[in-house]
C-alpha cells in the first residue's frame, strides 16, 4: 500500500514538472513570437541564431564545454 | 567544481560583472577600487583607480570596449577597458548605487541614492561608442522616484522599458524612452528592499533578489511572477545561468544581525535553484560572510560570487553540471531528436 502511494506521489510531482515545463516552453514561444514582430515592426533584423536562449537537445549537446 | 580564489579587494566585494565572452570578471567594492580578472585562471588584469568613495556598481559594455561604475563618490566614471584609462565623470547630488549599459550601449543608466533634500532617481546618458569621443555632460533623462527609491535598474528587450526594483520591495516598468511610469507591482513583501536585478540573455525576463528572503523571475513585458525561489535567509543577489535552466542566488545575514544559533550555520553559501521547476539543487560554500554579489557567465561555463569577507570566487563547472537533467527535461529532449 505504500509503495503504491509513494509510486503514485511520484508519479504527481513528475506530473506537474511536466505540466511546469510545457507551461515555460509555451510562454517562450510566445514571448519570442512577439518580440520577433516587434522586430520587423522597428524594422530590426531578425534575432540571429546564437543569440536566442532555448536551443534544441542537440545544440545544447554540442555546447557542452569543459 | 573547481574553485579560484580571487584575493586583490581589501574590503566587501558590491557587485562583479562577466564580459560578454565570459574571459573577463570586473569586481568592485568598498575599498574605492575596480579590478578585471581573467576568468580561467583567476590572474588579475589590472585595477581602475580614480574614485574617492566606495564603489556600488560596474558594468562592462556589449563589446568590452567600456566599463562605467558608480560610487559614494556621488559620480558614474566611464573607463577604457584595455587602457584602464578613465574617460568621463559625471557628477551627481548623490551616490550612485547601480549603473547599466542598454543592450547595444548607446546609453547608461545610473541609479541614485535618496538623501535629505534630494528624491532618488534613475538618470539615463547618451554614450558614443568611440574612446576618443567627447562624452555629453547632459542627461537624456531622468525618472524621479517620489514613492519609493530604487535600489537597482535595467534595460529590458530592444531598450524598450527601464525595470526598477525598489526599497519597499515593489517592481516598476518605466518607458524607456519618457520615463513614465507604466506599472509597478509589489512584487515583494511591502518594506523588504528589491536587492538585485538580473537579466535573461534576451532581456525578456529577469530575476529579482530581496531581503524578504526570495527571488522571482519576472516578465520584462507585464511585470508577471513566473517563479518564486524561497531562501532561508536575506538575499542580496541573483543570477540567471545561460545553458542550463538553473538560477543563482547568494544571500546571508551579516554576523551582528543574527542570533548565535543561526550564525552558526552561517548560511553563507551560493544556491542553486532549477529555473523551471522551482526546486533547490544544489549549495556551494566558501565564503565567510554574506554573498553580495553573485554573476553567471555568458557562456555557461562558470559563475562567480563575491562576498562581505573581501573574496571573489569564480567556479567553473563540471560535467555532472551539465549533464544534470530531470526525467522530464530528458523525456523533452528525447521528443526533440525524434
Amino acid at each position: 500500500d505504500d509503495a503504491e502511494r509513494g509510486a503514485s506521489a511520484d508519479r504527481e510531482v513528475v506530473e506537474a514538472r511536466r505540466r511546469m515545463l510545457e507551461e515555460w516552453l509555451a510562454w517562450r514561444a510566445n514571448v519570442e513570437e512577439e518580440i520577433e514582430e516587434e522586430r520587423l515592426d522597428r524594422g530590426l533584423p531578425a534575432k540571429p541564431g546564437p543569440e536566442a536562449e532555448e536551443v534544441s537537445g542537440e545544440e545544447r549537446k554540442g555546447e557542452v564545454i569543459e | 567544481m573547481r574553485p579560484i580564489l580571487l584575493s586583490g579587494h581589501e574590503r566587501a566585494l558590491t557587485q562583479i560583472k562577466f564580459n560578454p565572452d565570459g574571459d573577463l570578471l570586473f569586481s568592485v567594492s568598498k575599498d574605492q577600487n575596480i579590478c578585471v580578472w581573467f576568468s580561467h585562471n583567476g590572474e588579475r588584469l589590472g585595477t581602475y583607480k580614480g574614485h574617492q568613495g566606495a564603489i556600488w556598481t560596474v558594468d562592462v559594455d556589449h563589446t568590452s570596449t567600456f566599463i562605467a561604475s558608480g560610487s559614494a563618490d556621488n559620480t558614474i566614471k566611464l573607463w577604457e577597458v584595455k587602457t584602464g584609462k578613465c574617460l568621463k565623470t559625471w557628477e551627481f547630488p548623490t551616490a550612485v548605487k547601480r549603473v547599466e549599459f542598454n543592450e547595444d550601449s548607446t546609453q547608461l543608466l545610473g541609479v541614485t541614492e535618496k538623501r535629505m533634500g534630494h528624491l532618488g532617481t534613475i538618470v539615463v546618458l547618451n554614450i558614443i561608442p568611440d574612446v576618443n569621443a567627447e562624452q555629453s555632460d547632459e542627461k537624456e533623462l531622468t525618472i524621479v522616484c517620489d514613492e519609493s527609491k530604487a535600489t537597482v535598474a535595467g534595460w529590458s528587450y530592444l531598450n524598450k522599458y527601464i525595470i526598477a526594483g525598489h526599497e519597499d520591495g515593489s517592481v516598476s516598468q518605466y518607458d524607456a524612452k519618457t520615463g513614465e511610469q507604466l506599472d509597478n507591482f509589489p512584487v515583494h513583501e511591502l518594506g523588504m528592499q528589491v536587492t538585485d536585478l538580473q537579466w535573461s540573455p534576451d532581456r525578456t525576463y529577469f530575476i529579482t533578489a530581496s531581503k524578504d528572503k526570495t527571488a522571482k523571475l519576472i516578465a520584462a513585458r507585464d511585470l508577471e511572477v513566473l517563479k518564486t525561489y524561497p531562501a532561508d535567509t536575506p538575499l542580496n543577489s541573483a543570477a540567471i545561468t545561460p545553458k542550463k535552466d538553473y538560477v543563482l542566488l547568494g544571500g546571508g545575514q551579516a554576523a551582528m544581525d543574527v542570533t548565535t544559533t543561526s550564525a552558526r550555520q552561517g548560511k553563507f553559501e551560493a544556491r542553486f535553484y532549477h529555473k523551471i521547476f522551482e526546486d533547490e539543487i544544489g549549495r556551494v560554500r566558501g565564503h565567510f560572510g554574506p554573498l553580495n554579489t553573485v554573476a553567471a557567465d555568458p557562456t555557461g561555463k562558470s559563475y562567480a560570487s563575491g562576498g562581505e569577507d573581501g573574496y571573489v570566487r569564480i567556479h567553473h563547472f563540471d560535467k555532472g553540471y551539465f549533464d544534470f537533467l530531470y526525467e522530464v527535461e530528458r523525456e523533452r529532449q528525447n521528443q526533440n531528436r525524434l
